[in-house]
């Protein structure tokens, strides 16, 4: 099956890719200073600093190093955290559903909103609403995303007071127990699985701002590819052919032309969803959301390398997958793809 | 725009030759700068890009006279009376009111405009012309060297802008400067692969081919010919990325790399103005939530980006050649 051999083609692929960000990460783990800081908590006495030098090989060539480096990055060996005071790999553990969770959520808001808005301002081409989106593009783009993220804070919170100002549950849940534990710590999943529809509007209301700052930026992209795709696949002669054949106007949009004019939106959200990972350090500062975007962020005020390092690496191989998946779908949706 | 001008070794064209050759290139190749202009100026959004971001660099420029400097003290420390913040248009308070420590908030605007402009500039000039030079030689003369630009590029560009910079900016001690490297090596690789299809694309045109078959050496077709044809879609590139890297650096910033605090730098501003954004300061007994602290700064950081988006979708319009004639 052409897809299948498309499939591993790419995945092969990917392994050269990784390797090579494995290396520049480890680069940067050796210009850091000493690198023994990676491995060490404060508890340690001089004799077992010595021995994680030797256990790490740190006093031999950079090569010999590289390879024991990646070693212990295959299995689960990435430093020690100070800001999580846990290891890496484990501060990655605990922080990731959160995020995970926001960046679900904001991708969904970037999809389905850009997509239909796009869709509708190319069809309203030039008249009211093609402009007020095409500013909001504009200016989706040119906001930073962390200014963003307190203007809505400033008027939603501040001055409104319809959303709570940070955090993933108010704070009656967790003095009540109320928060599942040791589920998928996808508060919005947990709660389903325990029932509580009340902790799950909750989650839901912590989650309406951050979500709505991260997803903006990619709104904005996504909002623009879509409209000037579909601006192009509306000149098409099927397009003509389906109004010629009295076709109700609203299932050629939806039914012929949409779906083709989704093609290039597709290889957009891949390079959106890096904008995320990003994104999701500021917004998680901003808005006090337990996840790898804050405690990346606290890293960087102490100066904790193993742990930015550890997140970098993490979000670069997260990224390259995502890109790995959108390549497989927009070969699934173009066969000019995996047939060239 | 190909011309017509004469191949051959350098040293047996007399000189007169050459001045007649630049004379003969630079006349078409400004008459058509001319009709880009005039294009330009039909788009109004492009137009009022261009106000806004002339209107920053006319700040950035006129930085010491706008807000001079106090004394001896470093131009880019800003003046701080070290008290609450205070709200702007005030008897007795500097007319954008005063932020985080006391900040004059006017005087980090306008001398945050050079710390932006500047930074800017740098990098992106900086990033394209590496870029530039590696892209030109990989597409021009292929083979492994090609392919060793593409796989590097690719692991660089397998990365997200923003983690990226961080990763690179949280080893090196915090400085403008470092910053700066930091941003210069994530851009550089998207300019090196923009310039590589171009001349890949260019390579294999009838007048590149004409140049070869009378005998023009190869570092002249790649200089001479290839590069300036492969201009257009560079310059819209430069501008947009102007905005990109704007907002890249006012993020890193925001987040604590880079400058200090009470650096004139906008992101930086309102980094240290935000934990005042959601309290509350009395002055002269009325209350206010200090909204001037993040605005201020906020408000030039999207003027900037937003200039810089219109002007490269306007430049992108015009240069397209299916639209010039």
């Amino acid at each position: 099956m052409r897809l299948a051999r498309y499939i591993i083609r790419r995945l092969l692929l990917m392994i050269p890719v990784l390797i090579g960000i494995s290396l520049i990460v480890f680069m940067l783990t050796r210009v850091a200073g000493d690198p023994a800081a990676a491995y060490i908590n404060e508890k340690m006495t001089p004799a077992q600093i010595e021995q994680v030098r030797e256990n790490y090989h740190l006093n031999d060539p950079i090569w010999t190093q590289y390879w024991y480096w990646l070693d212990g990055v295959v299995h689960g060996d990435w430093g020690w955290s100070r800001t999580a005071a846990m290891p890496v790999t484990s501060a990655i553990a605990y922080y990731l559903p959160a995020t995970f969770e926001l960046a679900v959520v904001a991708t969904l808001i970037t999809v389905t909103a850009g997509i239909w808005l796009g869709t509708r301002s190319a069809v309203k081409k030039d008249r009211p609403f093609d402009h007020g989106t095409r500013i909001l593009s504009l200016i989706g783009v040119s906001l930073p995303v962390f200014l963003l993220g307190l203007l809505l804070l400033w008027v939603f919170y501040s001055q409104l007071d319809i959303f709570p100002d940070g955090g993933r549950v108010s704070e009656s849940f967790i003095v009540a127990n109320a928060v599942p534990e040791g589920l998928t710590g996808l508060y919005l999943v947990d709660s389903l699985l325990v029932g509580n529809l009340s902790l799950f509007s909750d989650v839901l209301w912590h989650l309406a701002l951050p979500a709505l700052t991260l997803s903006m930026a990619g709104l904005a992209v996504v909002l623009r590819i879509q409209r000037s795709s579909m601006l192009e696949v509306l000149g098409q002669d099927y397009v003509r052919t389906a109004r010629a054949k009295g076709l109700d106007e609203r299932a050629v949009i939806n039914v012929h032309a949409r779906r083709n004019a989704l093609i290039p939106t597709t290889t957009v959200v891949g390079l959106v969803f890096g904008g995320l990972l990003g994104g999701a350090v500021l917004t998680e500062s901003i808005f006090r959301w337990p996840g790898l975007g804050k405690w990346s962020a606290s890293s960087i005020g102490r100066m904790d390398t193993a742990s930015i390092l550890g997140f970098c690496m993490l979000a670069a191989f997260i990224y390259v997958l995502v890109n790995l998946i959108v390549d497989v779908v927009y070969a699934y949706l173009d066969p000019r793809v995996r047939l060239g | 725009m190909p011309t017509a001008s004469i191949e051959g070794n350098r040293e047996t064209r007399p000189a007169k030759h050459r001045l007649d050759e630049l004379k003969a290139d630079l006349k078409p190749r400004m008459r058509e700068w001319k009709r880009s202009w005039i294009l330009m100026r039909r788009n109004w959004t492009a137009m009022a890009g261009l106000v806004m971001v002339g209107a920053i660099v006319l700040i950035a420029l006129a930085a010491p006279l706008l807000a001079p400097p106090q004394g001896s003290r470093d131009p880019m420390e800003i003046p701080a009376d070290l008290m609450f913040p205070k709200p702007p248009f005030q008897e007795g308070v500097p007319i954008l009111g005063t932020g985080d420590n006391g900040i004059d908030i006017y005087y980090g605007i306008v001398w945050g405009a050079r710390t932006t402009v500047a930074t800017s500039l740098i990098v992106v000039l900086t990033a394209a012309l590496i870029g530039l030079v590696l892209g030109a030689i990989a597409g021009y003369y292929g083979g492994k060297v090609d392919e060793a630009l593409m796989r590097f590029t690719d692991i660089f560009l397998s990365m997200p802008a923003l983690i990226l910079a961080m990763a690179i900016a949280a080893i090196l001690s915090r400085s403008l400067e470092n910053m700066m490297l930091a941003l210069i090596i994530v851009w550089w690789p998207g300019y090196a692969r923009l310039i590589r299809g171009q001349v890949l694309s260019i390579r294999e045109s009838s007048y590149v081919e004409a140049a070869r078959a009378i005998g023009a050496k190869r570092n002249r077709i790649l200089f001479r010919h290839i590069v300036p044809n492969s201009i257009s879609p560079l310059i819209v590139s430069i501008t947009l990325d102007l905005g990109a890297v704007a907002l890249t650096a006012a993020s890193l910033s925001y987040i604590g790399f880079g400058v200090q605090p009470g650096y004139a730098e906008w992101g930086r501003m309102i980094s240290d103005g935000q934990d005042w954004f959601m309290s509350i300061v009395y002055y002269n007994g009325v209350a206010y939530t200090p909204w001037w602290v993040i605005l201020f700064p906020g408000m030039m950081i999207l003027m900037f980006a937003m200039g810089c988006s219109l002007i490269g979708d306007g430049l992108r319009d015009v240069l397209d050649p299916r639209s010039r004639r």
